[in-house]
Protein backbone atom coordinates (compact mmCIF):
# COMPACT_ATOMS: atom_id res chain seq x y z
CA UNK A 1 0.00 0.00 0.00
CA UNK A 2 3.13 2.45 0.69
CA UNK A 3 3.98 1.97 -2.95
CA UNK A 4 0.57 2.44 -4.39
CA UNK A 5 -0.17 6.13 -2.12
CA UNK A 6 3.37 7.19 -3.81
CA UNK A 7 1.95 6.71 -7.13
CA UNK A 8 2.87 3.16 -8.29
CA UNK A 9 -0.40 1.89 -9.23
CA UNK A 10 0.75 -0.97 -10.74
CA UNK A 11 0.95 -1.83 -7.38
CA UNK A 12 -2.83 -1.83 -6.91
CA UNK A 13 -2.51 -5.94 -8.69
CA UNK A 14 -0.96 -7.35 -5.18
CA UNK A 15 -3.17 -5.53 -3.29
CA UNK A 16 -6.26 -7.28 -5.11
CA UNK A 17 -4.58 -11.00 -5.43
CA UNK A 18 -4.22 -11.06 -1.78
CA UNK A 19 -7.87 -9.31 -0.18
CA UNK A 20 -10.03 -9.76 -3.42
CA UNK A 21 -11.33 -13.29 -1.49
CA UNK A 22 -12.14 -12.25 1.29
CA UNK A 23 -13.46 -8.86 0.34
CA UNK A 24 -15.84 -11.07 -2.33
CA UNK A 25 -16.76 -13.40 0.45
CA UNK A 26 -17.72 -10.72 2.71
CA UNK A 27 -19.64 -8.62 -0.08
CA UNK A 28 -21.40 -11.81 -1.20
CA UNK A 29 -22.16 -12.90 1.65
CA UNK A 30 -24.04 -9.48 2.73
CA UNK A 31 -25.63 -8.79 -0.46
CA UNK A 32 -26.52 -12.69 -1.43
CA UNK A 33 -25.33 -11.65 -5.07
CA UNK A 34 -22.37 -12.67 -6.55
CA UNK A 35 -22.72 -10.57 -9.56
CA UNK A 36 -23.40 -7.99 -6.99
CA UNK A 37 -20.37 -8.58 -5.02
CA UNK A 38 -18.37 -8.34 -7.85
CA UNK A 39 -19.23 -4.86 -8.44
CA UNK A 40 -18.37 -4.17 -4.77
CA UNK A 41 -14.94 -5.54 -4.84
CA UNK A 42 -14.12 -3.46 -8.42
CA UNK A 43 -15.67 -0.38 -6.56
CA UNK A 44 -13.50 -0.77 -3.67
CA UNK A 45 -10.31 -1.12 -5.14
CA UNK A 46 -11.16 1.69 -7.53
CA UNK A 47 -11.82 3.42 -4.40
CA UNK A 48 -8.59 2.64 -2.85
CA UNK A 49 -6.80 4.37 -5.56
CA UNK A 50 -9.04 7.27 -5.67
CA UNK A 51 -8.53 7.49 -1.88
CA UNK A 52 -4.57 6.33 -1.29
CA UNK A 53 -3.78 9.61 0.07
CA UNK A 54 -6.06 9.27 3.12
CA UNK A 55 -4.41 5.91 4.32
CA UNK A 56 -2.30 6.10 7.51
CA UNK A 57 0.83 3.54 8.18
CA UNK A 58 -0.55 3.39 12.15
CA UNK A 59 -3.96 1.70 11.35
CA UNK A 60 -4.85 -1.79 9.74
CA UNK A 61 -4.67 -1.58 6.35
CA UNK A 62 -7.04 -4.39 6.09
CA UNK A 63 -9.58 -2.59 8.47
CA UNK A 64 -9.27 0.23 6.37
CA UNK A 65 -10.05 -1.80 3.07
CA UNK A 66 -13.24 -3.33 4.97
CA UNK A 67 -14.28 0.21 6.09
CA UNK A 68 -14.14 0.92 2.59
CA UNK A 69 -16.07 -1.64 1.47
CA UNK A 70 -18.35 -1.23 3.84
CA UNK A 71 -19.12 2.39 2.55
CA UNK A 72 -19.35 0.88 -0.83
CA UNK A 73 -22.01 -1.59 -0.05
CA UNK A 74 -23.93 1.24 1.55
CA UNK A 75 -23.98 3.41 -1.11
CA UNK A 76 -24.67 0.76 -4.09
CA UNK A 77 -27.85 0.05 -2.25
CA UNK A 78 -28.46 4.15 -1.44
CA UNK A 79 -28.27 4.55 -5.09
CA UNK A 80 -29.99 1.34 -6.23
CA UNK A 81 -33.17 2.65 -4.01
CA UNK A 82 -32.84 5.74 -5.70
CA UNK A 83 -33.15 3.98 -8.97
CA UNK A 84 -34.73 1.19 -9.06
CA UNK A 85 -36.41 -1.41 -6.69
CA UNK A 86 -34.28 -3.87 -5.39
CA UNK A 87 -34.58 -7.40 -6.56
CA UNK A 88 -31.90 -10.25 -5.71
CA UNK A 89 -29.63 -8.14 -4.74
CA UNK A 90 -31.18 -7.32 -1.35
CA UNK A 91 -30.41 -10.58 0.03
CA UNK A 92 -33.72 -11.69 0.01
CA UNK A 93 -33.96 -15.12 0.15
CA UNK A 94 -36.70 -16.08 -1.80
CA UNK A 95 -34.91 -15.25 -4.94
CA UNK A 96 -31.94 -17.61 -4.09
CA UNK A 97 -31.22 -20.33 -6.84
CA UNK A 98 -31.55 -23.76 -6.06
CA UNK A 99 -29.47 -26.83 -5.07
CA UNK A 100 -32.46 -29.59 -4.60
CA UNK A 101 -31.39 -32.03 -2.20
CA UNK A 102 -33.85 -33.88 0.29
CA UNK A 103 -31.10 -34.18 3.42
CA UNK A 104 -32.54 -32.58 6.38
CA UNK A 105 -29.02 -31.20 6.94
CA UNK A 106 -28.76 -29.44 3.86
CA UNK A 107 -32.75 -28.46 4.06
CA UNK A 108 -31.53 -26.91 7.84
CA UNK A 109 -28.87 -25.17 6.37
CA UNK A 110 -30.99 -23.61 3.33
CA UNK A 111 -33.06 -22.43 6.47
CA UNK A 112 -30.40 -20.78 7.71
CA UNK A 113 -29.05 -19.03 4.93
CA UNK A 114 -32.67 -17.76 4.64
CA UNK A 115 -32.76 -16.73 8.32
CA UNK A 116 -29.22 -15.06 7.89
CA UNK A 117 -30.61 -13.07 5.10
CA UNK A 118 -33.76 -12.19 6.72
CA UNK A 119 -31.56 -10.90 9.47
CA UNK A 120 -31.26 -7.15 9.93
CA UNK A 121 -28.05 -6.08 8.03
CA UNK A 122 -25.89 -4.72 10.98
CA UNK A 123 -26.47 -7.55 12.58
CA UNK A 124 -26.03 -9.76 9.70
CA UNK A 125 -22.82 -7.71 8.81
CA UNK A 126 -21.37 -8.58 12.69
CA UNK A 127 -21.56 -11.94 12.03
CA UNK A 128 -20.37 -12.42 8.39
CA UNK A 129 -16.99 -10.43 9.84
CA UNK A 130 -17.15 -12.70 13.21
CA UNK A 131 -18.04 -16.14 11.76
CA UNK A 132 -16.89 -15.99 8.13
CA UNK A 133 -13.74 -13.15 8.22
CA UNK A 134 -12.62 -14.71 11.40
CA UNK A 135 -12.13 -11.10 12.79
CA UNK A 136 -10.76 -10.75 16.36
CA UNK A 137 -13.64 -8.91 18.20
CA UNK A 138 -10.97 -5.77 18.70
CA UNK A 139 -11.18 -5.37 14.68
CA UNK A 140 -14.28 -5.67 14.57
CA UNK A 141 -14.56 -2.83 17.21
CA UNK A 142 -11.83 -0.77 15.17
CA UNK A 143 -14.04 -1.67 12.00
CA UNK A 144 -17.10 -0.09 13.42
CA UNK A 145 -15.92 2.46 15.96
CA UNK A 146 -17.56 0.73 19.39
CA UNK A 147 -16.04 -0.99 22.19
CA UNK A 148 -15.37 -4.86 22.65
CA UNK A 149 -17.80 -5.25 24.92
CA UNK A 150 -20.45 -3.55 22.88
CA UNK A 151 -19.77 -5.98 19.73
CA UNK A 152 -19.64 -9.09 22.10
CA UNK A 153 -23.34 -7.80 23.37
CA UNK A 154 -24.37 -7.16 19.91
CA UNK A 155 -22.98 -10.33 18.82
CA UNK A 156 -24.97 -12.14 21.14
CA UNK A 157 -28.33 -9.92 19.98
CA UNK A 158 -27.40 -11.05 16.57
CA UNK A 159 -27.04 -14.31 16.81
CA UNK A 160 -30.22 -14.70 19.13
CA UNK A 161 -31.88 -13.07 16.51
CA UNK A 162 -30.99 -15.34 13.81
CA UNK A 163 -31.57 -18.21 16.06
CA UNK A 164 -35.42 -17.03 16.33
CA UNK A 165 -36.08 -16.51 12.67
CA UNK A 166 -34.42 -19.82 11.90
CA UNK A 167 -36.75 -21.24 14.24
CA UNK A 168 -39.80 -19.66 12.83
CA UNK A 169 -39.15 -20.97 9.23
CA UNK A 170 -38.90 -24.58 10.67
CA UNK A 171 -42.02 -24.02 12.12
CA UNK A 172 -43.14 -23.27 8.42
CA UNK A 173 -45.05 -26.99 8.10
CA UNK A 174 -44.47 -27.08 4.16
CA UNK A 175 -41.06 -25.75 3.24
CA UNK A 176 -40.50 -25.87 -0.41
CA UNK A 177 -36.54 -26.90 -0.58
CA UNK A 178 -36.83 -25.45 -3.94
CA UNK A 179 -37.04 -22.26 -2.67
CA UNK A 180 -34.48 -21.99 -0.22
CA UNK A 181 -31.06 -23.76 -0.42
CA UNK A 182 -28.76 -21.67 -1.24
CA UNK A 183 -25.23 -20.84 -2.95
CA UNK A 184 -25.93 -17.15 -4.57
CA UNK A 185 -27.62 -15.86 -7.35
CA UNK A 186 -25.31 -14.39 -9.81
CA UNK A 187 -27.16 -11.73 -11.92
CA UNK B 1 -12.14 -20.05 10.68
CA UNK B 2 -11.06 -18.66 13.71
CA UNK B 3 -14.37 -18.44 15.48
CA UNK B 4 -15.41 -21.82 15.12
CA UNK B 5 -17.35 -21.70 18.36
CA UNK B 6 -19.73 -18.80 19.67
CA UNK B 7 -18.64 -18.69 23.44
CA UNK B 8 -15.46 -16.26 23.55
CA UNK B 9 -17.42 -13.57 21.64
CA UNK B 10 -20.41 -13.97 23.91
CA UNK B 11 -20.15 -11.24 27.10
CA UNK B 12 -20.60 -12.62 30.53
CA UNK B 13 -23.59 -13.64 32.34
CA UNK B 14 -24.81 -15.55 29.51
CA UNK B 15 -26.99 -18.02 30.46
CA UNK B 16 -25.09 -21.77 29.88
CA UNK B 17 -27.91 -23.33 28.10
CA UNK B 18 -28.72 -20.40 26.23
CA UNK B 19 -25.28 -20.09 25.17
CA UNK B 20 -25.33 -23.40 24.05
CA UNK B 21 -27.99 -23.02 21.76
CA UNK B 22 -26.60 -20.04 20.24
CA UNK B 23 -22.95 -22.15 19.20
CA UNK B 24 -25.65 -24.78 17.21
CA UNK B 25 -26.56 -22.07 15.63
CA UNK B 26 -23.47 -20.67 15.14
CA UNK B 27 -21.67 -24.04 14.27
CA UNK B 28 -24.42 -24.42 11.35
CA UNK B 29 -23.43 -20.98 10.04
CA UNK B 30 -19.86 -22.45 9.01
CA UNK B 31 -22.01 -24.95 6.45
CA UNK B 32 -23.07 -21.99 4.63
CA UNK B 33 -20.75 -21.96 1.59
CA UNK B 34 -20.48 -18.62 -0.78
CA UNK B 35 -19.44 -18.54 -4.32
CA UNK B 36 -15.66 -18.62 -5.57
CA UNK B 37 -15.14 -15.45 -7.21
CA UNK B 38 -14.21 -15.19 -11.01
CA UNK B 39 -11.17 -13.78 -10.16
CA UNK B 40 -9.53 -13.31 -14.23
CA UNK B 41 -12.75 -11.36 -15.09
CA UNK B 42 -12.30 -9.53 -11.74
CA UNK B 43 -8.24 -8.40 -11.85
CA UNK B 44 -8.76 -7.59 -16.06
CA UNK B 45 -11.22 -4.76 -15.36
CA UNK B 46 -8.94 -3.78 -12.78
CA UNK B 47 -6.10 -3.73 -15.06
CA UNK B 48 -8.30 -1.32 -17.28
CA UNK B 49 -8.63 0.55 -14.42
CA UNK B 50 -5.04 0.50 -13.57
CA UNK B 51 -4.30 1.28 -17.56
CA UNK B 52 -6.04 4.03 -17.48
CA UNK B 53 -4.53 6.03 -14.32
CA UNK B 54 -1.02 5.07 -15.03
CA UNK B 55 -1.92 6.74 -18.74
CA UNK B 56 -2.90 9.82 -16.92
CA UNK B 57 0.06 9.80 -14.91
CA UNK B 58 2.66 9.76 -17.82
CA UNK B 59 4.52 13.04 -17.42
CA UNK B 60 6.05 12.83 -21.14
CA UNK B 61 2.93 11.54 -22.94
CA UNK B 62 1.49 14.92 -23.04
CA UNK B 63 4.15 16.68 -25.08
CA UNK B 64 3.74 14.52 -27.51
CA UNK B 65 0.48 15.47 -28.37
CA UNK B 66 1.20 18.99 -27.84
CA UNK B 67 -2.55 20.06 -26.98
CA UNK B 68 -4.06 19.80 -23.73
CA UNK B 69 -7.38 18.99 -25.05
CA UNK B 70 -5.83 16.23 -27.14
CA UNK B 71 -4.65 14.93 -24.05
CA UNK B 72 -7.91 15.00 -22.17
CA UNK B 73 -9.52 13.34 -24.86
CA UNK B 74 -6.74 10.54 -25.33
CA UNK B 75 -6.95 9.92 -21.72
CA UNK B 76 -10.81 9.46 -21.83
CA UNK B 77 -10.24 7.33 -25.02
CA UNK B 78 -7.85 4.90 -22.80
CA UNK B 79 -10.39 4.75 -20.35
CA UNK B 80 -13.11 4.06 -22.51
CA UNK B 81 -11.47 1.12 -24.68
CA UNK B 82 -9.67 -0.56 -21.20
CA UNK B 83 -12.87 -0.72 -19.77
CA UNK B 84 -14.77 -1.71 -22.71
CA UNK B 85 -12.43 -4.67 -23.59
CA UNK B 86 -12.41 -5.70 -19.45
CA UNK B 87 -16.33 -5.55 -19.70
CA UNK B 88 -16.97 -7.37 -23.10
CA UNK B 89 -14.37 -10.12 -21.87
CA UNK B 90 -16.08 -10.39 -18.88
CA UNK B 91 -19.74 -10.73 -20.52
CA UNK B 92 -18.14 -13.34 -22.46
CA UNK B 93 -16.97 -15.57 -19.68
CA UNK B 94 -20.22 -14.77 -17.78
CA UNK B 95 -22.56 -15.91 -20.64
CA UNK B 96 -19.91 -19.22 -20.57
CA UNK B 97 -20.25 -19.89 -17.12
CA UNK B 98 -24.05 -18.98 -16.91
CA UNK B 99 -24.30 -21.89 -19.92
CA UNK B 100 -22.80 -24.30 -17.87
CA UNK B 101 -24.68 -23.35 -14.33
CA UNK B 102 -27.00 -26.42 -13.66
CA UNK B 103 -28.80 -24.36 -10.61
CA UNK B 104 -30.01 -21.83 -12.05
CA UNK B 105 -33.00 -19.87 -12.50
CA UNK B 106 -32.32 -16.74 -14.57
CA UNK B 107 -33.79 -16.50 -18.28
CA UNK B 108 -33.98 -13.59 -20.31
CA UNK B 109 -35.83 -10.73 -18.67
CA UNK B 110 -32.19 -11.86 -15.96
CA UNK B 111 -29.95 -11.87 -18.26
CA UNK B 112 -31.06 -8.55 -19.37
CA UNK B 113 -31.52 -6.81 -16.19
CA UNK B 114 -27.60 -8.71 -15.72
CA UNK B 115 -26.65 -6.99 -18.54
CA UNK B 116 -28.40 -3.53 -17.40
CA UNK B 117 -26.43 -4.10 -14.30
CA UNK B 118 -23.40 -4.19 -16.10
CA UNK B 119 -23.84 -1.38 -17.78
CA UNK B 120 -25.02 0.55 -14.74
CA UNK B 121 -21.83 -0.31 -13.10
CA UNK B 122 -19.63 0.67 -16.11
CA UNK B 123 -21.28 3.99 -16.09
CA UNK B 124 -21.01 4.77 -12.37
CA UNK B 125 -16.98 3.27 -12.73
CA UNK B 126 -16.21 5.29 -15.23
CA UNK B 127 -17.80 8.56 -13.02
CA UNK B 128 -15.29 7.41 -10.58
CA UNK B 129 -12.71 7.24 -12.80
CA UNK B 130 -13.12 10.69 -14.10
CA UNK B 131 -13.15 12.04 -10.58
CA UNK B 132 -10.05 10.08 -9.63
CA UNK B 133 -8.19 11.49 -12.32
CA UNK B 134 -9.62 15.09 -11.84
CA UNK B 135 -8.27 14.92 -7.80
CA UNK B 136 -4.97 13.15 -9.05
CA UNK B 137 -4.04 16.22 -11.33
CA UNK B 138 -4.54 18.39 -9.23
CA UNK B 139 -2.42 17.06 -6.22
CA UNK B 140 0.51 17.24 -8.62
CA UNK B 141 3.05 19.73 -8.17
CA UNK B 142 3.00 21.23 -12.14
CA UNK B 143 0.33 24.22 -12.10
CA UNK B 144 -0.58 23.68 -15.31
CA UNK B 145 -1.21 19.57 -14.47
CA UNK B 146 -3.49 20.96 -11.58
CA UNK B 147 -5.50 23.55 -13.79
CA UNK B 148 -6.01 20.00 -16.10
CA UNK B 149 -7.52 17.95 -13.13
CA UNK B 150 -9.62 21.57 -12.02
CA UNK B 151 -10.93 21.63 -15.64
CA UNK B 152 -11.43 18.05 -16.04
CA UNK B 153 -14.15 18.15 -13.11
CA UNK B 154 -16.32 19.96 -15.73
CA UNK B 155 -16.88 16.19 -17.24
CA UNK B 156 -18.70 15.12 -13.84
CA UNK B 157 -22.31 15.70 -13.96
CA UNK B 158 -22.85 15.08 -10.06
CA UNK B 159 -19.60 15.16 -8.05
CA UNK B 160 -18.65 14.09 -5.05
CA UNK B 161 -18.33 16.25 -1.75
CA UNK B 162 -14.80 15.20 -2.35
CA UNK B 163 -14.26 16.46 -5.43
CA UNK B 164 -16.14 19.99 -4.95
CA UNK B 165 -13.89 20.53 -1.53
CA UNK B 166 -10.27 19.56 -3.39
CA UNK B 167 -11.93 22.78 -5.78
CA UNK B 168 -12.41 24.90 -2.88
CA UNK B 169 -9.78 23.75 -0.97
CA UNK B 170 -7.22 24.92 -4.46
CA UNK B 171 -9.43 28.13 -4.69
CA UNK B 172 -8.38 29.44 -0.99
CA UNK B 173 -5.03 27.72 -0.99
CA UNK B 174 -3.15 27.01 -4.25
CA UNK B 175 -0.37 29.00 -4.43
CA UNK B 176 -0.76 29.67 -8.20
CA UNK B 177 -2.99 32.93 -9.03
CA UNK B 178 -4.20 30.67 -12.73
CA UNK B 179 -5.01 27.63 -10.93
CA UNK B 180 -7.40 29.57 -8.30
CA UNK B 181 -8.79 31.48 -11.77
CA UNK B 182 -9.39 28.14 -13.33
CA UNK B 183 -10.96 27.22 -10.44
CA UNK B 184 -13.70 29.69 -10.71
CA UNK B 185 -14.65 28.74 -13.89
CA UNK B 186 -14.88 24.92 -12.85
CA UNK B 187 -16.82 26.16 -9.58
CA UNK B 188 -19.41 27.91 -11.96
CA UNK B 189 -20.88 24.39 -12.21
CA UNK B 190 -21.81 23.65 -9.13
CA UNK B 191 -22.81 27.19 -8.24
CA UNK B 192 -26.53 25.69 -6.71
CA UNK B 193 -24.62 24.15 -4.10
CA UNK B 194 -24.84 25.61 -0.84
CA UNK B 195 -20.91 24.80 0.16
CA UNK B 196 -19.77 26.44 -3.37
CA UNK B 197 -21.80 29.54 -2.51
CA UNK B 198 -20.80 29.73 1.61
CA UNK B 199 -16.44 29.05 -0.40
CA UNK B 200 -17.10 31.25 -2.72
CA UNK B 201 -17.92 34.14 -0.63
CA UNK B 202 -15.55 33.34 2.32
CA UNK B 203 -12.83 32.98 -0.86
CA UNK B 204 -13.47 36.74 -1.82
CA UNK B 205 -12.59 38.51 2.16
CA UNK B 206 -9.53 36.38 1.87
CA UNK B 207 -7.85 36.06 -1.71
CA UNK B 208 -4.71 37.88 -1.38
CA UNK B 209 -4.91 38.40 -5.41
CA UNK B 210 -7.03 41.28 -7.31
CA UNK B 211 -7.08 39.18 -9.73
CA UNK B 212 -9.00 36.20 -8.19
CA UNK B 213 -10.95 39.01 -6.30
CA UNK B 214 -12.36 40.33 -9.13
CA UNK B 215 -13.33 36.84 -10.97
CA UNK B 216 -15.29 35.98 -7.67
CA UNK B 217 -16.98 39.03 -7.82
CA UNK B 218 -18.22 38.61 -11.53
CA UNK B 219 -18.61 34.60 -10.60
CA UNK B 220 -21.22 35.80 -7.76
CA UNK B 221 -23.08 38.60 -10.25
CA UNK B 222 -22.73 35.96 -12.75
CA UNK B 223 -24.92 33.07 -10.48
CA UNK B 224 -26.70 36.07 -8.85
CA UNK B 225 -25.59 34.93 -5.44
CA UNK B 226 -27.14 37.37 -3.10
CA UNK B 227 -26.10 36.51 -0.28
CA UNK B 228 -22.89 38.16 -1.14
CA UNK B 229 -24.09 41.52 -0.83
CA UNK B 230 -22.91 42.29 2.71
CA UNK B 231 -19.19 40.80 1.65
CA UNK B 232 -19.32 43.37 -1.51
CA UNK B 233 -20.07 46.22 0.67
CA UNK B 234 -17.75 45.85 3.11
CA UNK B 235 -15.00 44.84 0.64
CA UNK B 236 -16.50 48.74 -1.85
CA UNK B 237 -16.06 50.19 1.35
CA UNK B 238 -12.81 48.83 2.81
CA UNK B 239 -9.76 52.01 2.25
CA UNK B 240 -7.30 49.18 2.20
CA UNK B 241 -8.71 46.89 -0.83
CA UNK B 242 -7.40 46.90 -3.95
CA UNK B 243 -8.95 50.09 -5.96
CA UNK B 244 -10.29 47.92 -8.72
CA UNK B 245 -11.94 45.24 -6.54
CA UNK B 246 -13.67 48.08 -4.87
CA UNK B 247 -14.68 49.61 -7.67
CA UNK B 248 -15.34 45.92 -8.83
CA UNK B 249 -17.40 44.84 -5.66
CA UNK B 250 -19.57 48.91 -5.80
CA UNK B 251 -20.48 47.68 -9.46
CA UNK B 252 -21.09 43.92 -8.48
CA UNK B 253 -23.85 45.40 -5.55
CA UNK B 254 -25.44 47.86 -8.27
CA UNK B 255 -25.83 44.29 -10.38
CA UNK B 256 -27.15 42.15 -7.70
CA UNK B 257 -29.67 45.13 -6.97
Amino acid sequence: MHAVRKGDVAKLGLLFERYHRPLFDFLARMTGNAAVAEDLVQDVFVRVLKYRATWRDEGRFETWLFRIARNARADYFRSRSLDEPIDEAAGQASHAPLAIDTLARDREVARLQQALMLLREDKRELIVLARYRGMKLEEIADLLGVEVGTVKVRIHRAVKDLRDIFLRLNERPSWNTTHSVGSFPTA
Amino acid sequence: MEHDTLGRLLPDGVDPREADELDATWRLLGAIDAPPPDSERMRARLDAVVDAVEHTHLPARPRLFGSYVLQGLAAAAVLVIGIGIGWFAGSERYAGSERTRPTLTATGPATNAGAASELAAMRSEMHDLREMVSLSLMQQQSASERIKGVTWTGQLDRPSGEVVSALLDALMHDPNVNVRLATIDALEHFASRDDVRRGTIQAVQSQPSPLVQIALIDFMVKTNERESAATLRRIAMDPQANDAVRARAAWGLQQLG
